[in-house]
């Protein structure tokens, strides 16, 4: 019994987390290009996806992400005030907010969904930021609740 | 064959002799009755009235994968049904089984649907006589079934007291009474049971006279009945899917991973707007008239056309679950009517 | 209460009108303790018109769901007005509704009835088993059941649909006619169901919602008795994306079940027509009453209160919080 569950903890925090991050075309894409080229280094846990605004993030992409084997889902857009369209990121955090608080209702760890201001010259914030989504979501484990199993049949 | 005792507080280690096979049983999740595998003799629950859904769905489930692609390789690993083991149905209704039968023509007529004849064929089926009828809406009687109709049963359970009579009713059903033997006692009451079965159809309250009808819903393609009973209709698949009769589905490609997928094939309900839409846009039943129109006239008059049984078995399911009370009872009334 | 006669009269009179194509409205069901949508189309058809604590079914929702059918060539499409019969809660998915500019408000003829609450039939059916016809009224604080010639006197309480035991809204908020005398609220919404769920541990959460989420069949009632879900091309069963699946297991439920509340964030209107429709007793309200609650407590925005007022999410503060935000 011990045993087994000094397994399961090691696997809890020894995994590595598939995390899929949806970012903004004008900054955070750009914070993260600013990472890579100053050669800072952080967690190589992210897989990018651009999109021209975080405006543009559907909450069902989230949710899909989580369903097709995504370990948690990163979204992250220009500080308040700077969205290349005005007003895309303040629409993003309302509907963030409300998803990540139901997501924790049904019992999906809120850890897994986060947001994320990081402007084009922040590349030492973003390595912040990974390291801190990867630390949480290696708290909670691999995400299973409502991941699409591989049946064999 | 002699009917059999088994007495209710034995119940639970016949139960546990059985689970050498897949057993299915009505199980409680919530207040909500389903047939479900189950592994402990105490989530079987056999004081009830009927499962929400039928019990078809353990032979004709509602997603099933019928065989899975690799993309890059020419063979298809189809799906073995036989390693899905032997199955025994234990407890359901005898309007659900005769449902069966009825579903069975429909999948060994033109095509032999293999997953659901070998599924069939697997599995044993024992039924539970209905001493009351579980809602005011059964009206099996008209429809020709009755509460201890044993069509499409193997054995035979009837509540009387403390003790369930069990009477096999083919070599299936003997075969499966023999590995609960042990737990049999002789001395059942055969014309106990025929009076129970006598006053049980007494008690159903509802009817319908079906003569005719078949015959006369063609007729009405053009009629305005159906606008009327269709008025209300929300457009939901409730009444197809709690029915045991229904047996439309529909097939799709799922890809779970790079170039890996499956073919399924689920449920699928005449009532959704999805059900008859082309490709092109068009669609020849663009109103929950015509899918209502539909519904009915399959199981009165294009089923019973074919296969000279009546697509219904008159469990009341969807009289009961419909949202907004529409009443196959009232809509082939208005139909004789119209 | 409302006055059956009064009812009956004032849709006899609407439906004589030139410019009212129908009457939604409710008459007795054909079993139990039932009543169901009616369609008065003339004159004679608003005899069969009632109104009982047992009329649970949101009328709004006909107002939408109608199918658009090509118009005939040499046609005009019909364009008289729909009257519809509506509870206070019902009231509310119009006005979203027009909120939402669904319709035009010229399209509706709001025929409005105070109400001081309409039974939950699980409760009642649960109470009065295999009852095969009955009648529910209300009589101060107290249900009258009567059936086979025998009548029953049961606290309201007992019988009472949850939503009603939180209704702030019992009269109608938009009305063109109102059928009855307004009704003054008698219950208040503390949000204590939600909270207790919310309490529960991460693992007592997906546990109880796994167990509801796995016994859904998927029969879309939910979304189609919804007064708010009238897409033409639903994102839950569209082919093209195709978000979910319409194979059945917990994953694919789950996200029907987490797409098809979000959906309803800042639009659901409590009125409960999901939770009475799911065959599978599935506590949708649960769902929608978290949105509800969130809503209310971070935007201060209640749904169907103010048809001017811009939908919540195609708005926003610069003050929205954001302390969740890294």
């Amino acid at each position: 019994m011990a045993e087994a569950t000094k397994t399961a903890e090691a696997t809890k925090t020894d995994f590595e987390p598939n995390i899929v991050a949806f970012l903004c075309n004008w900054c955070s894409y750009a914070g993260a290009d600013l990472a890579g080229t100053s050669r800072i280094q952080y967690p190589p846990n992210v897989r990018v996806i651009r999109v021209m605004c975080s405006g543009r993030v559907n909450p069902l992409f989230i949710m899909n992400a989580l369903q097709q084997g995504a370990d948690g889902v990163l979204i992250s857009g220009c500080h308040p005030g700077d969205c290349h369209y005005m007003q895309g990121n303040y629409f993003a955090r309302r509907r963030f907010n409300l998803m990540r608080n139901f997501l924790e209702y049904v019992g999906i760890e809120p850890e897994r969904v986060r947001m994320s201001w990081v402007s084009a010259s922040e590349g030492a914030k973003w390595k912040g930021v990974i390291e801190e989504v990867v630390e949480g979501i290696k708290s909670v484990g691999p995400m299973d609740s409502f991941k699409r199993r591989q049946l064999n049949w | 064959m002699a009917v059999k005792k088994l007495s209710k507080d034995k119940v639970g280690e016949a139960l546990k002799e059985l689970m050498k096979f897949r057993l299915v049983a009505p199980a409680k999740s919530d207040d909500v009755v389903i047939f479900k595998q189950i592994s402990d003799p105490a989530e079987a629950y056999l004081d009830y009235g009927n499962s929400a859904v039928p019990p078809k769905k353990m032979v004709f489930p509602q997603t099933e994968t019928l065989f899975r692609f690799v993309t890059g390789e020419p063979e298809l690993k189809e799906k073995n049904v036989e390693e899905e083991g032997q199955t025994v149905i234990f407890g359901m209704r005898p309007c659900d089984a005769r449902a069966m039968s009825i579903v069975d023509k429909l999948f060994d007529w033109d095509f032999d649907d293999p997953y659901y004849q070998k599924r069939r064929a697997m599995t044993t089926y024992v039924g539970m006589a209905c001493t009351e009828p579980p809602s005011v809406n059964c009206f099996c009687t008209s429809v020709g079934g009755s509460p201890f109709s044993t069509e499409g049963l193997d054995v035979m359970l009837t509540d009387m007291g403390d003790y369930y009579a069990v009477q096999a009713l083919n070599e299936k059903g003997e075969k499966l009474t023999e590995t609960i033997a042990s737990q049999l006692e002789d001395g059942g009451d055969e014309k106990k049971i025929e009076e129970m079965a006598a006053a049980a159809a007494g008690k159903i309250k509802r009817s319908i006279k079906t003569d005719g009808i078949s015959e006369k819903i063609p007729t009405l393609w053009d009629s305005d009945v159906w606008k009327k009973v269709s008025a209300s209709c929300l457009g939901c698949g409730t009444c197809t899917f709690l029915c045991p009769t229904c047996h439309c589905f529909d097939i799709q490609d799922e890809v779970e991973e790079m170039g890996e997928g499956r073919r399924c094939r689920m449920w699928d309900s005449c009532m959704f707007s999805e059900y008859t839409l082309h490709a092109s846009g068009h669609n020849p039943r663009p109103s929950r008239k015509e899918r209502t129109r539909n519904r009915v006239s399959h199981k009165y008059s294009y089923f019973p056309s074919k296969f000279d049984d009546i697509a219904c078995v008159g469990c009341g399911r969807c009289i009961n679950m419909c949202p907004v009370n529409i009443d196959i009872l009232d809509i082939l009334e208005q139909v004789v009517e119209a | 209460m409302v006055d059956i006669t009064k009812l009956r009269d004032i849709a006899k009179e609407v439906i004589s009108r030139d410019d009212v194509r129908q009457v939604i409205g409710y008459r007795p069901g054909t079993y139990g303790f039932r009543a169901r949508p009616a369609f008065v189309l003339e004159p004679a058809d608003a005899d069969e018109l009632i109104f009982s604590p047992a009329c649970i079914n949101n009328l709004a929702t006909y107002i939408v769901i109608e199918e658009k059918l090509p118009v005939p060539r040499g046609q005009e499409p019909d364009s008289r007005k729909v009257a519809v019969m509506v509870k206070g809660c019902d009231s509310r998915a119009i006005i979203q509704q027009l909120e939402e500019k669904a319709y035009d408000r010229d399209h509706v003829l709001v025929l409005g009835i105070p109400c001081e609450g309409v039974v939950d039939m699980d409760k009642v059916n649960a109470r009065f088993p295999n009852v095969d016809k009955g009648d529910i009224a209300l009589e101060g604080d107290k249900f009258v059941i009567s059936f086979n010639g025998t009548k029953e006197e049961v606290a309201k309480d007992e019988l009472l649909a949850d939503k009603c035991k939180r209704c702030r809204y019992p009269t109608p908020l938009v009305s063109d006619e109102m059928l009855g005398d307004e009704v003054e609220r008698f219950a208040d919404d503390d949000f204590s169901d939600v909270e207790v769920l919310e309490k529960k541990s991460r693992d007592e959460k997906w546990a109880y919602w796994e167990e509801k989420f796995s016994r859904c069949a998927r029969c879309y009632a939910c979304r189609n008795a919804c007064p708010m879900c009238y897409c033409e091309d639903c994102v839950l069963t569209r082919l093209e994306p195709m978000w979910m699946r319409r194979s059945v297991d917990i994953s694919e439920n789950t996200a029907y079940h987490i797409a098809r509340a979000y959906h309803l964030a800042g639009r659901c209107i409590q009125c409960g027509a999901c939770e009475q429709a799911c065959p599978m007793d599935i506590p949708l309200m649960d769902l929608n009453r978290k949105f509800y609650k969130d809503v209310r407590e971070l935007f201060d925005y209640e749904p169907g209160t103010d048809a001017e007022q811009p939908p919540l999410l195609s708005t926003f503060s610069v003050d929205d919080r954001e302390d969740f935000i890294l």
